[in-house]
């Protein structure tokens, strides 16, 4: 075996699991605040795409990828703020007896929404903004531009987000959130208006993925449906609510699924990642770093 | 008081008064089932479309069929997957009770719907679905008016030979379509005695990373990659190509006309250079009289050259319709009886269905032209055909080194 060949196979999948866990970090951290699954978040990675993609095709100009890209989170950030105030907020305020379903659909019905709004607004065919940047290669592997750009604002992201959640008083807010919803309100935090910002930022870091990776997996009205899987995969492996399982889970998610395709079979690439989940869940049902939750 | 008679009476003239205009009005269907969405190639889809609504206002604005009757497309988008073709094909069928249904571009999708278009007795077209099974079944209500991949895997086959390339790669997408070029190629490839080395692999289609599997692609050394995608992933294959650095020093052939689209040079931008594809209509070709008004009408109204997907629609909505005037009945029975029993013209000839062998059945094939872009944001009308010779006005050329 080519070492070379198989460290770009395994450089390759190394890659594509750090983009990965930038959907499942939006994913883990919504479900972390609000204990809710979005199913729509692949629509919000759609939406991140598009808004780029106008932006570099008429405001901004092909080269301002950088501006666009805070502006396309902005603008995902705010639809979020909107959505979680007036469609997701009844579940914690009025009196709805099952949420999970009442979550479950008005997620659903949003990616429906969006993703025909997409059709009707855009057209049902593919765009891809310009090159980001040219083609690169790190260590032995041969890479666009584009990917390599993304995987560094990807570690910016990611690392941006440990921060601000270890060390600021919104971040520890939110931790508490996660611990405990009412714990939290008893030391007068406003756990709605936390939910506003968790959802924001949750759906904001799917529209960073969507603007980072459009001009490689291109900007059409389904093009978020693979993320939000892949999302949903990785936050099983590597633990509900956890940001550490996010990163780790992605990674092996695009180790297993590169090594698998080039050794085993391309056409099954999506069965790899499934075989993994279900040896983990056997082993350790609560994912890699998940913990059992604590319920009085 | 009228007597209980006259009511009767009364009551049938008023029916048949106000029922018959609207009898008489009653228009003639035809269905359009199409990808118009993803993950289908719905650019194609969009295009067909653009082609059987030609064709409809064609037939109205000459007085309709059948004694005046209007022409009205019934449109139902597949989105490329089996589930969404049966489900639309069967509302065509029962629901708008339509005389025929054309559209199909994906192979999966028509080898679903054929079986119920046999069922309820409605000719069923495939207008670029091109798996040999197809027509191989020998379904009565199948009908194509489009290429079928052993004749396209002989042309590439043929042009392999003729550029002396050694060691060729098909990476295609795992549907009917894409497994379906991988048999055919390395059954030809043996049956036409192609001394070439051939090595081939299956992606999953809902893939948007095929790093891995180019990295591979290129640590084999091709000279060729034949690109055996359709819709998103050709695109995608493009470009992942060049970046990995296997295309455009290797070059690569895509199996159909998806490049001819204006979305393509969108999508892959500069990357699109020097990619060859197999077409079916290039601007310089000389065509009949249908076609050449097609043509002239398409440009008016577009302001851009149409593309085959577009002539293949147009054409298959014509052949419907002379063939509900030939058989004087919308009846699916009829309309397959009278395409068998008549010649129809269509966009590039006249077309005629016969019962041949294998899957020659029920069968029209188009010419196939090999073109490739020379430099980026080319216009399609610019490109050269140089295959096959028969119809060659310029030649083929290797990228220049990156």
């Amino acid at each position: 075996m080519d070492l070379t060949l198989l460290s770009q196979y395994v450089l390759s999948g190394l890659v594509m699991g750090v983009l990965y866990s930038l959907m499942a970090l939006g994913i883990t951290f919504i479900y972390s605040v609000m204990k809710m699954i979005n199913w729509s978040m692949g629509e919000f990675y759609m939406i991140g795409s598009y808004v780029q993609y106008a932006l570099l095709a008429t405001f901004l100009g092909s080269k301002r990828w950088w501006l666009a890209m805070p502006i396309a989170m902005a603008v995902v950030f705010v639809l979020g703020l909107v959505i979680q105030r007036w469609l997701l907020r009844p579940m914690f305020v009025g009196a709805v007896e099952r949420r999970d379903e009442y979550a479950t659909i008005i997620t659903i019905a949003m990616m429906l929404l969006f993703r025909n709004a997409a059709i009707v607004l855009g057209g049902p065919n593919q765009y891809a903004p310009a090159d980001y940047a040219r083609p690169v290669t790190i260590a032995t592997l041969p890479i666009s531009g584009n990917r390599f750009v993304a995987l560094l604002a990807t570690v910016v992201l990611l690392v941006a987000f440990y921060l601000v959640t270890k060390h600021t008083w919104v971040g520890q807010a939110l931790r508490g959130a996660a611990q405990n919803r009412v714990a939290i309100q008893t030391a007068g935090i406003d756990v709605l208006r936390l939910d506003m910002l968790a959802f924001g930022v949750g759906v904001a870091l799917a529209a960073a993925a969507g603007a980072l990776l459009a001009p490689d997996f291109l900007v059409y009205p389904e093009n978020g449906a693979i993320s939000t899987f892949k999302g949903f995969e990785i936050i099983v492996i590597g633990g509900l609510g956890s940001v550490m399982g996010s990163v780790i889970g992605g990674i092996l998610l695009g180790v297993i699924e590169a090594l698998g395709s080039v050794f085993l079979s391309a056409a099954y690439k999506d069965l790899y990642g499934f075989v993994l989940l279900i040896v983990l869940l056997v082993f350790r049902p609560t994912g890699l770093f998940g913990e059992r939750e604590r319920t009085a | 008081m009228l007597r209980r008679p006259s009511i009767i009476i009364l009551a049938a003239l008023l029916t048949v008064g106000l029922a018959a205009p609207a009898v008489a009005q009653k228009p003639v269907k035809i269905g359009v089932l199409t990808p118009l969405s993803p993950p289908g190639d719905s650019g194609s889809g969009q295009l067909i479309l653009r082609g059987a609504k030609m064709g409809v206002e064609e037939l109205n604005a000459r007085g309709g069929l059948l004694g005046g009757r209007k022409v009205e497309l019934v449109i139902e988008d597949d989105s490329g997957t089996p589930e969404k073709g049966i489900a639309g094909f069967r509302k065509l069928a029962s629901q708008d009770q339509v005389a025929g249904v054309m559209g199909q571009f994906h192979s999966s999708v028509m080898l679903a719907a054929q079986d119920l278009a046999e069922q309820f007795k409605i000719p069923i077209f495939a207008t670029q679905a091109s798996a040999r099974s197809i027509t191989e079944k020998h379904l009565g209500y199948t009908f194509r008016t489009h290429v079928i991949d052993p004749d396209r895997v002989q042309v590439w086959n043929r042009w392999i030979m003729e550029r002396g390339f050694k060691r060729v790669f098909l990476l295609a997408e795992n549907t009917d379509y894409g497994t379906g070029l991988v048999e055919e190629t390395k059954r030809l490839f043996k049956a036409m005695g192609v001394r070439a080395e051939l090595d081939t692999a299956i992606f999953d289609r809902t893939s948007v990373d095929l790093t891995p599997q180019l990295l591979k692609i290129k640590s084999w050394k091709p000279d060729l990659v034949l690109n055996g995608a359709v819709g998103t992933p050709i695109y995608l294959m493009i470009k992942q190509a060049y970046d990995v650095g296997l295309f455009p020093a290797v070059p690569m052939l895509v199996s159909y006309d998806a490049p001819v689209r204006p979305e393509f040079w969108k999508t892959v931008g500069d990357k699109g250079a020097y990619v060859t594809f197999i077409t079916y209509y290039h601007p310089t070709m000389k065509l009949p009289t249908r076609g050449e008004a097609f043509r002239k009408k398409y440009l008016a109204e577009f302001k851009e050259d149409p593309v085959y997907s577009a002539f293949n629609g147009y054409t298959q909505v014509m052949l419907i319709a002379d063939a509900v005037s030939a058989a004087k009945s919308e009846k699916g029975e009829d309309v397959v009886k009278a395409l068998l029993a008549n010649k129809f013209e269509g966009w590039n000839g006249t077309i005629a269905f016969t019962r041949g062998d294998g899957p020659y059945w029920q069968q029209w094939t188009p010419p196939m032209l090999f073109v490739q872009y020379t430099k980026p944001e080319q216009p399609y009308p610019e490109v050269k055909i140089s295959f096959p010779p028969e119809f060659k006005t310029g030649d083929w050329v290797p990228a220049p080194a990156r």
